[in-house]
C-alpha cells in the first residue's frame, strides 16, 4: 500500500477512530492515486451527523482530495483512480454503478472561490430545486426565500433577487453558494477553505452560519485556518503527505495531540 | 548597475519604437481603408452626378417596370409602310373580377428605340394602340390596388416567358402592381401598432412611472390571459399580413412584448412581496427577471425592422431586379440580395448545429484516443482549405447527379450546402475554443448540485461558451457572405431577373440565382461605365451586410460576456 513511500517521521494512517455520535459518513481504508502519483494512503475516517468536522494540514496534505472524494468529484479529472470504500448509512458512495446525481444531491459542495452561476440570485438558489424536485413557482419562491433566510443573505437581497449572482460581493456570493447548496436539502455540506478568499468580516459571517447550519446538516470543513478549526468544529483530523496523522475531538487535538507531529503543527513549529 | 541602466535604456527605446510604428502602422492601415471606401463612394457617385452626364440618364424612376413579366417579340409585324404583316397583336386586360375588360393593340416597327408606355387607371387605359420599336421595351404602369389580368388574345407569340412556349389562348400573366407610388403605408396598422407596444414597454423598462405601474397592478394573477392575448395578436398579425416579412417581424414584437409583459407583472408582483412600494419605481429593475436579455432581444428587433425599410419604401437600388443590358440605373440587387440571404441562410442552418454539436463532442465528452486527434487535426486543417475546394466538393456531392451526387442542380440549396460545408471547420474551432475556457469552477459547481454531465454541458457550459460560438458562426457566416469562387464551381448565373427560389433544387422550378460578389463580378465585366458604378455600390452594400452581422455579432457578444462578469 504505502510501504515505499514511508518515511520515519510519518506514522501511517491512524486507525483508532471510534466516535460516540451517530455516524453520518464512514470512510474506510481509502488510496487515491493521481496517475503515478499517490495522494492518499489508506485513509480511514467517520463523520459525525450534525456536527462539523474539520480536515487541517499543510498544503498539498490531501485533505481537499479526501473531501472532494465524499461527493465523487473527483471523478471529473480523468487521470484519477481509486481503491477503498466510502459509504453513507447502506449506500456505497464508491460502488461502480452509484448514482453520482443522487450522491451530489445528497452530499453537496461549497467550493474554495465564490462560484455561483452566472444567473440570477433566484435562479441560482433554485436551479438544484428546480432540477431535483420540479416544483411550482409558488413553492420554488418559498423554497428560495427560505434558503436565502437560512444562508443569512435574504436581508441583502430581498428585493433584488433577480440581479444577476455574479454581481454580489465576494462573501455574499459565498454565502450564495451555500444557499445553493443547502436549497435542494442535502444531508452533508462540504467546504473546502469555504473563507479562504473572503475578508475577516465576512469570514465571521460564514462561520457564524457554519455553526447554524449544524443544527440541520452534517458539515465537512477544510480549512488551513487553525483558529477556524478551533472555532466552529466538533471533530478535526489532521492530515499530512496524504495520510490521516489524528482524529479526534477538536478539544482533545487542540489542548493534548497525541502524535508530536501534530502538536507541531498547531503550535506553529512545523517543518 | 551602469549596465543595467542601458539595458533598460535600449529596451526603453525599442519599446518606444515598436509602440510608434504600431499605432502608425495602424493610422496607415485605417487611412488605407478609409481611401478605399472614398473610392468606392466616389465611384457610385461620380457617373451620376460629379460628369453631368445626368442629362443622357433618365432618372431611374421612369424605366422601372412594375410588372414582373416581359414580352418580346424578335420580329416586327408591320412593314415599311406601317401594314400588318401578321395578325394584330392584341392583349386583353382586364381587372375587377371581369368587370373592366380593355384591349390594347401593339404593333411592331422595325426602328429601335420608341415607345409609349401605356397606364392603367380607374377610367381604363391611357391609349388603345401603341407602336413599339422592335427590340425596345414598353411599360404597362397600373395605379390600381388589385391584380390585373393580361391575355394575349391574337397576334405572333411572344418570344420567352415564364414557361418558354406559351399557347397564344392560354398565354396569361398576374401580376400584382399596388406597391410603388400608391402613397400606401410601409406597415400595416396593427404592425405599428406591435411596435408601438414594444418601444412602449422597451420605454417602461428603463424608466418606469409609477402611474403605468399602478396600472400594471390591477393585472397581477392574469399573466397568462395576457399572454394569450397577445399571441393570439401575434398570429392574426402575420396571417393579416400574409406571412410577409414586416408581418413576421411585427409577430415577434408582440411575442416579445407578451415576454416583456408577464415579466413586468412578476416583477411588480415579487416588488410588493419583498416589501417595496410601487412608488419606489427604481427598484423595479431588480426585480425583474431577464430584463437585459428582453431589452436586448427587443431592440434587436427594433433595429432589424428598420432594416426593412428601404426596402418597402421603394429604392430602386435595392428593391429592383436586373432589368436588361441597356438600363443600369433602373436595374438593383434585389435577386442577388435575396440570393445572399437564403445561401447564408441555409448555410447557417445546416451548418451551425452540426459544427456546434460536434465541437461539444469532441471537447465535452470525447475520450482523447489517437482517433478524436487525428479527427481534431482534420477540422484544423479543414479550415484552411482554400474555398475552390469547396466549390469542386459541392459540385461532385450537391450538384450533381449520379454517383454520389444528391442532384440538386446549380440551385440555392447545393450553393448554401456548399457554403455551409465550408463554414463548418471554422464554427467547430471557434466552438472548441469557446468551451475551452468555460471555467472549471462553473462546472464543478453545477456538478456540486446534482447535474448530469448533459445539464452541466446544456444549462451551464453552452451558455457561457455561447458569445465564443456565436462570434464563431457570425465570423464564419459574414466570410461566407463575401466568398464567390464556390459558388462559380456550383454554378450562379449573373442575369437574374426573378426573386430566386430556395428550395428549387428539391422541389423542382426555376434553379438560376445569383448573390452579391457573383452580381459585382459580372457586373464589372459590363462595357458600360455604369454597370462599374452599380458594381461599386454593390460592393459598398455587401460591406454595409458586413457590417451589420458583425455588429449584430458585438452585440451579442457583449450581452452574454456581461452576464458572466
Amino acid at each position: 500500500m504505502s510501504e515505499e513511500a514511508q518515511t520515519e517521521e510519518i506514522p501511517d494512517s491512524t486507525r483508532d477512530l471510534e466516535i460516540d455520535d451517530e455516524k453520518e459518513l464512514m470512510i474506510e481504508d481509502l488510496d487515491l492515486w493521481y496517475g503515478d502519483k499517490q495522494a492518499l494512503y489508506g485513509v480511514s475516517l467517520p463523520i459525525a451527523k450534525n456536527s462539523v468536522t474539520a480536515l487541517i494540514g499543510p498544503s498539498g496534505c490531501g485533505k481537499s482530495t479526501l473531501l472532494r472524494m465524499m461527493n465523487r468529484m473527483n471523478d471529473l479529472i480523468p487521470i484519477c483512480h481509486y481503491d477503498g470504500k466510502i459509504s453513507m448509512g447502506d449506500v456505497e458512495i464508491t460502488g461502480k454503478d452509484a448514482d453520482l446525481v443522487e450522491i451530489r444531491k445528497k452530499i453537496g459542495m461549497v467550493f474554495q472561490r465564490p462560484n455561483p452561476f452566472p444567473k440570477s440570485i433566484y435562479d441560482n438558489v433554485g436551479y438544484g430545486v428546480k432540477l431535483h424536485f420540479k416544483p411550482t413557482r409558488e413553492e420554488l419562491d418559498a423554497i428560495v426565500e427560505k434558503s436565502l433566510k437560512r444562508a443569512a443573505l435574504w436581508k441583502e437581497v430581498a428585493d433584488r433577487q433577480h440581479e444577476l449572482g455574479t454581481s454580489l460581493s465576494g462573501g455574499q456570493q459565498q454565502r450564495l453558494c451555500i444557499a445553493r447548496t443547502i436549497a435542494i436539502e442535502p444531508d452533508v455540506i462540504l467546504m473546502d477553505e469555504p473563507c479562504s478568499a473572503l475578508d475577516p468580516i465576512a469570514t465571521a459571517a460564514i462561520e457564524e452560519l457554519i455553526l447554524e447550519l449544524k443544527k440541520d446538516f452534517t458539515v465537512v470543513i477544510v480549512t488551513h485556518s487553525m483558529s477556524q478549526a478551533a472555532r466552529v468544529s466538533d471533530y478535526t483530523g489532521f492530515m499530512y503527505l496524504g495520510r490521516l496523522v489524528e482524529f479526534d475531538k477538536t478539544e482533545k487535538i487542540f489542548s493534548d495531540p497525541d502524535n508530536e507531529l501534530t502538536k507541531r503543527y498547531i503550535t506553529g513549529r512545523f517543518g | 548597475m551602469k549596465d543595467i541602466d542601458n539595458l533598460q535604456k535600449r529596451s526603453r527605446k525599442l519599446r518606444d519604437f515598436a509602440e510608434t510604428m504600431g499605432s502608425s502602422g495602424l493610422a496607415f492601415t485605417g487611412l488605407v481603408g478609409l481611401l478605399f471606401l472614398a473610392i468606392l463612394v466616389w465611384q457610385i457617385t461620380a457617373p451620376t452626378f460629379i460628369d453631368g452626364e445626368s442629362g443622357e440618364i433618365p432618372a431611374a424612376n421612369e424605366f422601372i417596370t412594375e410588372s414582373d413579366y416581359e414580352m418580346e417579340w424578335d420580329y416586327p409585324n408591320t412593314d415599311s409602310n406601317g401594314a400588318l404583316t401578321t395578325d394584330a397583336i392584341v392583349l386583353e386586360i382586364s381587372w375587377d373580377g371581369g368587370d373592366e375588360v380593355h384591349e390594347l393593340q401593339i404593333n411592331i416597327i422595325s426602328e429601335r428605340d420608341i415607345y409609349e408606355d401605356v397606364y392603367i387607371n380607374e377610367s381604363g387605359l391611357s391609349t388603345n394602340i401603341v407602336e413599339i420599336g422592335r427590340k425596345t421595351k414598353f411599360h404597362l404602369y397600373s395605379s390600381l390596388t388589385e391584380v390585373v389580368l393580361v391575355i394575349q388574345n391574337s397576334g405572333p407569340v411572344p418570344s420567352a416567358d415564364e414557361t418558354g412556349k406559351p399557347l397564344v389562348s392560354s398565354f396569361v400573366i398576374e401580376y400584382d402592381i399596388a406597391v410603388v407610388y400608391d402613397g400606401g403605408l410601409v406597415f400595416e396598422p396593427l404592425e405599428i401598432i406591435a411596435y408601438a407596444t414594444l418601444i412602449f414597454l422597451v420605454i417602461i423598462y428603463r424608466a418606469p412611472k409609477s402611474n403605468i405601474l399602478e396600472f400594471m397592478h390591477k393585472l397581477v394573477g392574469k399573466e397568462r390571459m395576457v399572454l394569450a392575448i397577445f399571441y393570439a395578436l401575434a398570429l392574426v398579425t402575420t396571417i393579416a399580413g400574409g406571412l410577409s416579412v414586416p408581418s413576421t417581424l411585427a409577430a415577434l414584437c408582440w411575442i416579445l412584448a407578451a415576454r416583456m409583459m408577464s415579466a413586468l407583472i412578476k416583477g411588480i408582483e415579487r416588488m410588493l412581496h419583498s416589501g417595496r412600494k410601487l412608488s419606489e419605481v427604481s427598484r423595479l429593475k431588480h426585480s425583474i427577471s431577464n430584463r437585459d436579455g428582453l431589452l436586448m432581444w427587443s431592440s434587436m428587433l427594433l433595429v432589424t425592422s428598420t432594416l426593412f425599410i428601404p426596402l418597402e419604401i421603394y429604392i430602386p437600388f435595392l428593391t429592383e431586379r436586373y432589368q436588361d443590358i441597356f438600363s443600369p440605373y433602373s436595374s438593383g440587387i434585389r435577386a442577388a440580395f435575396y440570393g445572399t440571404i437564403w445561401v447564408m441562410l441555409i448555410a447557417m442552418i445546416s451548418s451551425v448545429p452540426i459544427s456546434v454539436g460536434a465541437a461539444i463532442y469532441l471537447e465535452e465528452y470525447a475520450k482523447p484516443t489517437k482517433t478524436t486527434k487525428l479527427i481534431q487535426a482534420l477540422v484544423t486543417n479543414l479550415a484552411g482549405v482554400p474555398s475552390i475546394v469547396f466549390g469542386m466538393f459541392g459540385l461532385a456531392i450537391f450538384v450533381k447527379q449520379g454517383g454520389i451526387g444528391w442532384g440538386l442542380g446549380p440551385s440555392i440549396l447545393a450553393a448554401g450546402l456548399t457554403m455551409g460545408v465550408m463554414a463548418m471547420p471554422i464554427i467547430v474551432l471557434a466552438s472548441q475554443e469557446a468551451l475551452r475556457s468555460v471555467p472549471r469552477s462553473l462546472r464543478e459547481s453545477a456538478y456540486g448540485v446534482g447535474c448530469t454531465q448533459w445539464q452541466v454541458t446544456k444549462d451551464h457550459v453552452l451558455p457561457s461558451a455561447m458569445p465564443g460560438i456565436m462570434t464563431g458562426s457570425i465570423l464564419a457566416m459574414s466570410r461566407i457572405m463575401g466568398e464567390a469562387a464556390p459558388l462559380v464551381v456550383v454554378g450562379a448565373t449573373a442575369m437574374i431577373v426573378f426573386d430566386p427560389e430556395p428550395l428549387a433544387g428539391l422541389f423542382g422550378g426555376n434553379v438560376n440565382f445569383t448573390v452579391i460578389p457573383i452580381q459585382i463580378y459580372f457586373w464589372t465585366s459590363e462595357p458600360d461605365p455604369a454597370w462599374h458604378a452599380m458594381a461599386a455600390a454593390a460592393s459598398i452594400s455587401l460591406i454595409a451586410l458586413l457590417v451589420a452581422m458583425n455588429s449584430i455579432a458585438i452585440v451579442l457578444r457583449q450581452h452574454f460576456r456581461r452576464r458572466l462578469n
